[in-house]
């Protein structure tokens, strides 16, 4: 079913995963933010992406102005996927949002130690992600994709 | 002087993968990681096309892209506005892009699978630091 978000990208998502946000403004001009955690509702259409209220003024005037929002999310072997959805609904993120962010720093931290990155280079760069004080960006996906690097990217998946 | 700052250039090393996010002419985002975003001069960098995919579609209606990149010395992450130029084929950009890419995808067990297609070349027009999203790096504890 369209939006539907398949089981491996839902577990994708809530695992120790990067995420990227995309945006845009009225003139089409792109954003970028990086989100440290996801949390895919009930419905398995609706996602919360978390991102630090510093980078978070951009994307959100962009969403207020035209909903439109794509989310990259990737683990450390290159397994990727993109959601593409429209705006629902933002707030700050609350005690229980920021627990699941640190947990989701140390997994990154522990992904990136397994997949060979040197500790130098792998804890500066999932610990230094900063993450609160911190917005919760709620969007509703229309479109989910396969973007692993191959012939397969690109492939709409739901 | 250029729009580039020197304390750029390690973030152009594709020691950590960057992003890139373009639009369609329908005004739909698209984001997506990136190999390599190599810098040409204080003004232009070439963006890895390795594949057909949906940024170059993109690109070719809209040719503005937002990329961000992070240098493996400082972890200070970098925002760029570009705005596309040409596509290069051959000459020096695409083939010290080309033999980067294979490095990189001998590295990280890509070999067969990251190709350069082409060089894209882009302006820049803004490169700024991008405040709040890193916690500075004195301020990361060490392992105990």
């Amino acid at each position: 079913m369209r939006g539907m978000i398949p089981d491996r990208v839902v577990e994708v998502l809530h695992g120790p995963s990067w995420i990227q946000i995309g945006t845009r403004d009225e003139a089409l001009q792109p954003a970028h933010a990086m989100a440290v955690g996801a949390a895919v509702h009930h419905d398995r259409r609706t996602v919360t992406v978390f991102v630090p209220t510093a980078r978070a003024s951009r994307l959100l005037r962009d969403l207020a102005s035209n909903g439109r929002i794509a989310v990259g999310v990737s683990l450390a072997s290159h397994e990727a996927y993109q959601l593409k959805g429209t705006y629902v609904s933002s707030k700050p993120t609350d005690d229980a949002e920021r627990a699941h962010q640190e947990a989701r720093r140390n997994s990154l931290l522990a992904s990136a130690l397994e997949a060979g990155y040197p500790e130098a280079i792998a804890r500066p760069l999932t610990m230094g992600l900063a993450y609160t004080p911190g917005v919760a960006i709620t969007f509703r996906a229309e479109e989910v994709f396969l973007q692993t690097p191959g012939p397969g990217a690109g492939t709409l998946l739901s | 002087m250029g729009i580039l700052p020197d304390e750029i250039k390690p973030a152009m090393q594709g020691v950590i993968p960057s992003h890139v996010v373009t639009c369609s002419r329908d005004g739909t985002p698209n984001a997506s990681a990136i190999s390599q975003v190599y810098y040409v001069d204080a003004d232009h960098v070439a963006l890895s096309h390795q594949f057909f995919n949906k940024t170059k579609r993109n690109i070719e209606e809209n040719p503005r892209a937002a990329v961000w990149l992070i240098s493996p010395e400082t972890f200070e992450a970098w925002d760029l506005e570009l705005e596309f130029v040409r596509s290069e084929t051959s000459g020096p950009v695409f083939d010290v892009m080309e033999m980067q890419i294979e490095a990189i995808a001998s590295i990280v067990g890509m070999k067969g699978i990251f190709k350069l297609r082409a060089a894209d070349i882009f302006r820049v027009t803004a490169a700024t630091k991008a405040v709040g999203e890193r916690i500075p790096l004195t301020e990361i504890r060490a392992p105990r």
